[in-house]
């Protein structure tokens, strides 16, 4: 398990992490949300011990990152798909990689073939695309057969197989036990394979909970009812402590109720039920409402819609 | 079961070092080049004693041909610190320090393992390269008629020695250099002020090179080499300037092992 404590990094000119608190699960695919600038990355390499924590610390299983005999076997990482040499071809890249971990040669093997680099294994890592590149970044994060596996940003580049590979890979990562904290910026991913999200916007930790529990607490989760009598049902709501908004088309938006406790009410009452609909906001739309106001960069045509 | 991870041993990290260097084009047209250029040069200079110091080679002695010869070493040296200072520097500008600090956490250990790495492979360019123009000496010698060198002649011996240090010497300053530097420019360039440095300084008075040039590592080099005359300031004990190298590679080391440790990546 990785236990993040009080987490902080400091620039000079800005709080990249501010006191950031969470453990990565192992047999959950986490997502790690957050908009351009949040401190995703940042937090990324202070796990790898890239970057110094200017404050709190990060534990391996009750260990410093450093001190870990193997570190390979613990945290196997993805955090930019360009930190390689071009002039050396994948198989060479990988080699290194299992050279200094006293990892065998046929896990080199077998890690392009999963990839679906063995074709193009001997070929200078210039000549790939950034999909290529990404992919051989996954394959670099697995050789050593981590606990848990660190992905920042692995959808770019990728194509239509690429995107259903790695879905279906970290899937299996996580049915086999494995940790796995992935960033993306592609919501619709990251909501069909992770089980949990962390959101950070500004530094600072929004959000830690499974998508179900953001989805409940989203002002953007409601349920759409139309009755044979709306007013006679709001009050029935009401009484069971219900938000009631009346929209139009004789419909009203109920909140802080499940679809059974509504249609019980409406049962117990005889009142017809014409419509019982849940409206689940998309992972999109529950990152844009956390995160709103705290992002650091947004564009030109965002800011005039909003202002609009 | 419970499975104990031992750590990874300093021979692997040494291998990948090695294979980060050798698996790259670059660096085996470079070696070459390196190994070609230093023969060629110390012919040249053994050749052409007639211009360079005045006399033709029938006019100077074995082992001043073997030493005119052996100057290709100083080309090694010079080659040998562009080559280190760009393979290591290499590893900060494509980002591949990313993956091997993720491998190798410990930043002393992954430094040590670039050191002891560059160490072993300027070593054994170091002796090839000294033989090398050891032996191209000797046929100059042959060719012009005159006897060769004997190796039974003490002071040929302490040359040969003393000479195969330099290489291996600066390389490891550039190790050094270039982890504090983070850049091959800096890595070269510290160096080379080291090696050259020692001219300008003889520029000056006598009670400033007096002051300065025992601790310049010339000074030890040729101490150790036998070149050095007996009233030379840069006259020192063989354990004198053994010690001094020892120092001038610990303390850059030191500093270049500070540097990663204390800066982020």
């Amino acid at each position: 398990m990785i236990e993040i404590k009080n987490l902080s990094k400091n620039y000079q000119d800005k709080i990249a992490v501010d006191n950031l608190s969470f453990d990565i699960m192992p047999g959950v695919v986490t997502g790690f949300l957050g908009p351009n600038g949040a401190g995703k990355s940042t937090t990324m390499k202070m796990i790898l011990n890239l970057a110094r924590p200017s404050n709190g610390e990060v534990r391996i299983d009750g260990k410093h990152y450093i001190d870990l005999e193997q570190p390979v076997s613990k945290i196997g990482a993805l955090i930019d798909a360009d930190a390689v040499n071009p002039k050396l071809t994948a198989e060479q890249h990988l080699q290194l990689i299992a050279a200094a971990s006293e990892i065998s040669s046929t896990r080199v093997d077998e890690m392009l073939q999963k990839a679906g680099l063995e074709k193009v294994r001997n070929k200078q890592i210039r000549e790939y695309s950034l999909g290529m590149k990404q992919r051989l970044g996954i394959a670099a994060a697995l050789l050593g057969k981590p606990e848990t596996v660190i992905l920042d940003e692995p959808f770019n580049g990728l194509d239509v197989d690429g995107i259903k590979w790695l879905r279906n890979l970290t899937k299996d990562l996580a049915r086999a036990g494995k940790a796995v904290l992935i960033s993306s910026h592609l919501m619709s991913e990251i909501q069909t394979i992770a089980e949990r999200v962390i959101v950070l916007a500004q530094g600072k930790l929004i959000a830690d909970m499974t998508i179900e529990e953001m989805s409940k607490k989203s002002f953007s989760s409601y349920l759409r009812v139309r009755s044979e009598n709306n007013i006679k049902l709001q009050g029935l709501l009401r009484n069971k402590g219900a938000f009631i908004q009346q929209m139009e088309q004789n419909c009203l938006i109920v909140r802080n109720l499940e679809m059974e406790e509504v249609g019980t009410a409406a049962k117990e009452s005889s009142l017809a039920i014409f419509e019982l609909t849940k409206v689940q906001p998309s992972l999109e739309q529950l990152f844009t409402e956390l995160t709103d106001g705290k992002v650091d960069y947004v564009s030109q045509q965002n800011m005039n819609t909003k202002k609009g | 079961m419970i499975i104990k991870l031992k750590k990874v041993s300093f021979k692997n990290l040494i291998k990948a070092e090695y294979q980060k260097i050798m698996f790259l084009k670059f660096s085996k047209t470079f070696l070459g080049i390196l190994m070609l250029t230093s023969l060629a040069m110390g012919l040249i200079f053994s050749i052409t004693t007639n211009v360079t110091q005045g006399k033709s080679i029938a006019e100077m002695a074995p082992n001043d041909i073997i030493s005119a010869s052996m100057l290709g070493i100083d080309v090694a040296a010079i080659m040998l610190i562009i080559f280190t200072a760009i393979s290591i520097s290499n590893e900060f500008s494509t980002k591949l320090i990313h993956v091997s600090l993720a491998v190798t956490p410990n930043r002393k250990r992954f430094y040590f393992s670039k050191f002891l790495t560059y160490c072993l492979l300027a070593g054994v360019i170091s002796l090839l390269v000294t033989f090398a123009t050891f032996f191209a000496g000797q046929l100059v010698l042959v060719a012009n008629g005159i006897p060769m060198a004997s190796l039974k002649d003490n002071s040929l011996v302490q040359l040969i020695i003393g000479s195969a240090v330099m290489p291996v010497f600066y390389c490891l300053l550039t190790v050094a250099a270039t982890f504090i530097f983070r850049s091959s420019e800096g890595g070269i360039i510290f160096s080379l002020v080291i090696m050259f440095i020692p001219a300008l300084i003889k520029m000056f008075s006598k009670d400033i090179q007096r002051l300065i040039l025992p601790i310049l590592p010339q000074s030890s080099l040729h101490s150790l080499s036998g070149i050095v005359s007996e009233n030379s300031y840069e006259l020192l004990g063989n354990g004198a300037s053994i010690f001094l190298l020892l120092l001038w590679i610990g303390i850059t080391s030191a500093i270049g092992i500070f540097q990663l440790v204390r800066k982020d990546v």
